[in-house]
């Protein structure tokens, strides 16, 4: 499955690449990520819930920042499974900031998920209707937490 | 996270099976299926999918066809089950159907077949005159892939019609 | 399968007081079909399931001009498939019921599970919509009624609290001059499909102008559709192929699909206006010769 965004916020380049290096940051941004743990300086562990009606996922994802290209590109690894045994996932992003002006920095990130096993291949329609909707609640969590605090500071 | 869960008591499964009759305790979670095969060692009923799509499971209970992988032993509990081992007579005579299937060459590898024959068997208790369309329809659940259907449903058809004369050489007779 | 617990309830306040013991740590279980499916796949993970499959009260089909079809939730599809009563008061069940899943699948699920299953491609829902169906759900703190076309909030999702059990479907009787048409595409006859549409079409027989639409398409959203914009379109009008064509469109653009491995979003949409128009003509002719 490939996700891709592409989307302007009204924040200085600095402040959102500052913003999306913070993994609690991000982790925040995340529909149904309820935890994440720095393991070293580029690699993290996270636990994210998903799911629709009965059916529930919760994957153990690892990942490792592959690039980091201040403060223009980030690119990651993501490798996990899920703690019930309904399948894995291996995801690889790529995010790229462009400065707009001063205040305003674009943001677009290309994502390619392969999810196997049970969930996959009973949930294929589901999980893409899922994806796309999880993509679109990021993408909003983002901009209003780095809009908000544009505006509080 | 994975929940703690006490452990689970088996509950009883009183169960008629090819005319014989059964009190099993059982797991809540055992198919029908895995109670024929394993607990009561008849391993005609075939797993082949494990998705509930294929028909090689099937069994009649109750008179009617159903994919015994897809159904709790427990559900069953108190009904009347048929497998393929208990078509055919105790002295190893075939049904008609079964004969009409070897007549004319339906099976191949074979695995489909038990699944087959008790879809057909339920079919035409169910049915005395149905036509090549109702029976190729009836028999979407049960899928080969070896044959490509024809002999399968010629067998059936020849058999309907067999049945048919008979019933009406009997009512001459009367 | 994971390890779960099994109770069989004889009776439906039995059952009504397990489920509010139990909540959404135990599930119900009537035929099982979308259910072990689910279990075997691991999918989901109940810590005891309630076995109302025995419940006689739950099994019934009755029919008066007055308050229309009254189907316990129990009734299997099997039963709907054969029934003359359906055949003759609602031909469409009777219809679509003969390519429900398998022979083997019908002679065991029933029509509540399909329903609480809440999948958006199962077959007899958009159909049951555009008769106006309405659902009877019961538990220890009451019963209340919710039309079908309201109970679907999501994938798998529906309106039911956890301790609730849906207990009859009801369908008003069939409206002088009406008649419903129930269409779907799969690429493999017996396939799973990748468009289906209802359309129920109430018509004045003399002057063709269409008294009542309704639109219900699915398998183009998370939860069965009705095209309300389409089907206001068209109702009060003279039927005609130009407005017809011009439903179908609107209908299209009302539906928000995804692609997948079996059909593009594109495609689907394209889909749906091919099969509104020729549903809603098959139910208008059908309407006008009633």
């Amino acid at each position: 499955m490939e996700i891709r965004e592409k989307f302007s916020v009204m924040a200085p380049i600095k402040e959102v690449w500052n913003f999306i290096n913070d993994p609690l940051k991000i982790a925040d941004c995340i529909p149904g990520c309820e935890r994440v743990e720095k393991i070293d300086e580029r690699t993290y562990e996270s636990l994210v819930k998903a799911g629709v009606g009965p059916i529930k996922v919760h994957f153990k994802l690892t990942t490792i920042l592959t690039q980091i290209d201040e403060p223009r590109r980030i690119k990651m690894e993501t490798r996990g499974a899920d703690l019930g045994f309904a399948g894995s996932v291996t995801q690889s992003t790529e995010v790229n900031l462009k400065e707009v002006s001063e205040n305003e920095t674009e943001i677009s990130y290309s994502s390619n998920i392969t999810v196997v096993g049970r969930i996959a291949l009973f949930g294929e329609r589901i999980m893409r209707a899922k994806a796309k909707e999880l993509g679109e609640q990021f993408v909003k969590n983002i901009k209003e937490r780095l809009e908000r605090k544009e505006v509080s500071s | 996270m994975e929940v703690q869960r006490k452990a689970v008591q088996k509950k009883l499964l009183k169960i008629r099976v090819n005319g014989k009759d059964y009190e099993v305790m059982v797991k809540p979670n055992r198919t029908l299926l895995d109670f024929l095969r394993q607990d009561l060692g008849l391993t005609g009923t075939k797993q082949a999918c494990m998705d509930n799509s294929c028909g090689a499971c099937t069994v009649i209970v109750d008179k009617m066809a159903v994919k015994s992988c897809n159904i709790l032993a427990l559900q069953v509990y108190g009904r009347e089950v048929t497998t393929i081992e208990g078509l055919a007579s105790p002295d190893g005579k075939l049904t008609d159907l079964q004969e009409a299937f070897l007549d004319f060459n339906a099976f191949q590898c074979g695995f489909c077949a038990p699944g087959k024959v008790m879809s057909a068997t339920a079919m035409l208790e169910e049915m005395e005159d149905p036509t090549e369309e109702d029976v190729r329809r009836d028999m979407e659940g049960n899928l080969c892939r070896c044959t490509g259907y024809k002999q399968y449903i010629d067998a059936i058809m020849y058999v309907v019609k067999k049945r048919k004369e008979l019933k009406q050489q009997k009512a001459k007779e009367v | 399968m994971i390890d779960f617990d099994y109770i069989r309830a004889t009776t439906l306040e039995e059952a009504c007081s397990l489920i509010s013991q139990y909540q959404d740590t135990g599930k119900i279980l009537a035929g099982g079909q979308s259910l072990v499916t689910m279990l075997r796949q691991r999918l989901i993970r109940p810590e005891a399931l309630i076995d109302i499959y025995g419940i006689k009260e739950l099994d019934y089909l009755e029919f008066n001009g007055k308050d229309g079809l009254r189907m316990g939730a129990l009734t299997k599809h099997r039963t709907l498939e054969k029934s003359p009563l359906i055949k003759e008061k609602y031909p469409v069940l009777s219809e679509l019921e003969k390519s429900v899943a398998s022979v083997q699948t019908r002679n065991w699920g029933t029509i509540g599970g399909n329903i609480c299953c809440a999948d958006p491609i199962a077959d007899p829902i958009p159909a049951l919509i555009a008769l106006g169906a309405e659902l009877k759900i019961v538990s220890m703190r009451g019963e209340r009624t919710v039309p079908l076309e309201n109970f679907f909030l999501d994938f798998f999702t529906t309106v039911l609290e956890p301790d609730e059990i849906l207990s009859e479907i009801r369908v008003p009787p069939p409206a002088p001059n009406s008649a419903v048409e129930y269409m779907k595409f799969s690429t493999i006859e017996a396939g799973i499909k990748i468009v289906s549409v209802s359309v129920l079409v109430a018509v004045e027989p003399k002057s063709d102008v269409c008294r009542d639409v309704k639109i219900v398409m699915s398998a183009v959203a998370p939860i069965p559709l009705f095209a309300r914009k389409a089907s206001e379109f068209l109702k009060g009008k003279k039927f005609t192929d130009s407005l017809l064509k011009e439903a179908a469109e609107i209908a299209a653009g009302e539906t928000n699909p995804t692609s997948d491995l079996h059909a593009s979003a594109e495609y689907r949409k394209e889909l749906v206006k091919v099969l509104v128009k020729r549903a809603t003509r098959k139910a208008f002719e059908k309407a006008k010769a009633a």
